[in-house]
């Protein structure tokens, strides 16, 4: 992906508000709007980079929840087991399609990291109070070194297009249980999930929690690709070839995360962290045994990208 | 004043049953640089040995209010039976010298009704910098920050001494206070964060830890002691043990314990029973099961003064008619209610596992057998 593409894939903030706020856009240094056609030359004339999006467009898109964590009552523990809403698996499954999130204020700056995350096509309807927060989180984007790199896997999951196999999804993201969304069963893959098998009965896949239990027992902690330590509520997408890696990280619980602990399969030498609100880091305490790559980061607030090179 | 001394050996173990075979412990894997040393601190010098100092002065029990003289008489009569030092100078000089860099472990988790009493652990500092280990060296530790800052060591102890904790609050969030490269690993309930790592403090920094419990009921281990306080003190994500009524906390407490160098650092067992807990634990936010053991234990066995403690917390639970903490049955397990548990003492919100002592002992941690542990009172 080059410069340009990786721009081009930032989410576009939709404002609706006049030009008189021009001057707040400014001040949080957020130049790319997307705005109802009518009002679109008044702000290119203002020296933003307009995208007109109109009330039937804006209507099409998939509308996405807010991010973060939420209470559930007998069901997820705030600290030990958080219910997380996040929508990276909706991305997965369908990463051709047109998004849009409404989120209140303090989720705007977590919504475009998400979407970045996983390079959807999203719109941002944000609150107004966010307008700061998402503009350094923009820049912050925008100033990420552009890296194109293939989508790593550990299990393949046959889509049916059933909801029940979306909640699936979800849960085996939830778990950093690193998928790839298929057509037909791939020998590529140690473990295909296709729901409705007698190996994945769909009675089975209604608890999708407890499948995703399942699916990680099938696949065992120590073939999996990617171990988050040290948080429940960080969800990762990594990217890699034979001589890279780039790692995302979306941190959904709400606090900064000091030494979240990362173990990669593979080995790898020199690595960086590029951190949402603190710029870039070293990684620490980086070793490699036993055929995987561990490092931590020393903080991540909402979302960080670590960059890694193959070490030979 | 009275006072007399006894040794005795203990009958056989009136409450506690035989250690039975399981088959539903889980795989627990240990990951550790530290080699032990050749007289690990735990059991020590004196495996199955414990001295209690007794004093019906040291607590005044209608305030709560401790007596600060009556426990520096206590503290220097332990120390001076448990070593047989003619000094108590000398009896501190058996485990720590001035280039020591020595941690003390407190238990605040009882706040506001029992936690590491303020005048053991300024004892404990004062006997330290008499043998001229620099306050500065001296640590007093927990977790988590929020509960140090309730318990308030610091108007205590000479200014200079390190109070410090690894996380600010138990949010799962802070884990550079954790050493990445020292940890027990296991997947108890499907969690995705497997790990439990030891304070840095403990692997990189200390060379000595002094142990200081409370004598305290605990919702899933049965009891909270010296294994429970050092071993879930000292590590990581140790919460996700017990849960949905379930607790692990029959093997994790004393492997945890045995991790090296916790096991070889935690030489000094002061075991505080100023005030105790029969019931709710490990949390004290109530006086209603709030009692007064007037009593401190001195050992370098967490397992033989455990073994005591089951006794002592059992004869307290026996004595108000509550449940046995070795009780299993389902009816009386209300899963997660702590409400009901803290109304109850016939409730528990998990199935206990005070078996964890025994465990502990398998794995080398000290005596659990009470014909084989000697005893030694005093009162003062």
């Amino acid at each position: 992906m080059t410069a340009l593409l990786l721009v081009v894939s930032l989410p576009c903030v939709y404002w609706t508000r006049g030009i008189e706020t021009r001057a707040t856009l400014e001040a949080a240094a957020i130049k790319r709007l997307c705005v109802a056609p009518e009002r679109a030359d008044s702000w290119r004339a203002a020296g933003f980079t307009v995208t007109p999006l109109s009330a039937a467009e804006l209507a099409s898109r998939e509308a996405l929840p807010s991010p973060g964590i939420a209470p559930r009552a007998g069901l997820a523990s705030p600290t030990r087991s958080p219910w997380i809403v996040a929508s990276g698996w909706r991305f997965t499954r369908h990463p051709g399609a047109k998004y849009v999130y409404d989120v209140p204020a303090g989720k705007a700056a977590l919504a475009a990291a998400e979407a970045v995350a996983y390079g959807a096509d999203a719109v941002l309807r944000i609150d107004p109070a966010d307008v700061g927060i998402l503009g350094g989180m923009l820049a912050f984007l925008e100033a990420l070194p552009a890296v194109d790199l293939p989508t790593v896997s550990d299990v393949a999951i046959v889509d049916d297009g059933s909801s029940i196999a979306g909640e699936v999804m979800n849960l085996l993201a939830r778990r950093n249980l690193l998928f790839q969304v298929v057509q037909a069963p791939s020998p590529r893959f140690p473990v295909n999930i296709r729901i409705g098998t007698p190996e994945y009965p769909r009675e089975e896949a209604a608890d999708p929690s407890g499948f995703a239990l399942k699916i990680r027992g099938q696949l065992t902690d120590e073939q999996r690709t990617l171990r988050v330590y040290g948080s429940e509520v960080v969800i990762c997408r990594l990217t890699a070839d034979a001589g890279r890696a780039r790692l995302h990280l979306v941190n959904y619980g709400g606090r900064e995360i000091e030494g979240l602990r990362v173990r990669l399969r593979g080995i790898y030498g020199d690595g960086e962290a590029h951190v949402a609100g603190a710029g870039r880091l070293a990684l620490q305490e980086q070793v490699v045994a036993a055929g995987a790559t561990e490092f931590s980061v020393p903080r991540i607030a909402t979302y960080a990208v670590i960059d890694l090179r193959t070490s030979r | 004043m009275h006072r007399r001394s006894f040794v005795r050996l203990l009958a056989a173990a009136p409450f506690a049953p035989a250690l039975q075979p399981r088959n539903d412990l889980p795989p627990l894997r240990v990951v550790s640089r530290y080699s032990a040393a050749a007289t690990p601190g735990m059991p020590g010098p004196h495996p199955g040995r414990v001295v209690s100092v007794a004093s019906d002065r040291c607590v005044d029990t209608s305030t709560g209010k401790a007596n600060d003289e009556a426990v520096r008489e206590m503290m220097a009569r332990g120390m001076r039976t448990l070593t047989g030092a003619g000094t108590t100078r000398d009896a501190w000089q058996r485990f720590f010298d001035a280039r020591d860099v020595v941690g003390i472990k407190v238990n605040c988790g009882g706040y506001p009704y029992c936690v590491s009493a303020y005048e053991i652990v300024a004892e404990v500092v004062r006997q330290l910098t008499g043998l001229g280990v620099p306050v500065s060296q001296i640590y007093v530790y927990e977790r988590f920050q929020n509960q140090m800052d309730e318990v308030n060591y610091a108007p205590h102890l000479p200014e200079g001494v390190q109070i410090v904790a690894a996380e600010r609050a138990n949010r799962n969030v802070d884990n550079s206070g954790y050493d990445p490269a020292t940890y027990l690993e296991a997947d108890l309930f499907g969690e995705e964060d497997t790990r439990s790592n030891m304070m840095r403090l403990v692997s990189r920094s200390l060379t000595k830890i002094i142990n200081i419990p409370n004598m305290k009921d605990h919702g899933a281990t049965g009891v909270t002691g010296c294994l429970k306080n050092i071993a879930y003190g000292s590590f990581s994500n140790v919460a996700r043990t017990h849960q949905r009524g379930k607790s692990h906390t029959y093997s994790v407490v004393g492997t945890l314990a045995a991790v090296e160098p916790l096991r070889s650092r935690t030489v000094l067992q002061i075991m505080d029973g100023l005030r105790g807990v029969w019931h709710g634990g490990p949390f004290a936010r109530t006086t209603r099961y709030v009692f007064y053991p007037r009593q401190i234990l001195f050992g370098t066995d967490p397992v033989a003064i455990d073994r005591l403690l089951l006794d002592v917390i059992e004869e307290q639970r026996r004595a108000h008619g509550a449940i046995s903490i070795w009780d299993r049955s389902p009816g009386s397990l209300k899963i997660d209610d702590t409400r009901a548990r803290d109304a109850d003492p016939n409730v528990n919100i998990i199935i206990r596992e005070p078996g964890h002592v025994e465990y502990a002992s398998t794995l080398g941690l000290g005596v659990y057998d009470r014909g084989r542990i000697r005893m030694q009172d005093i009162t003062v």
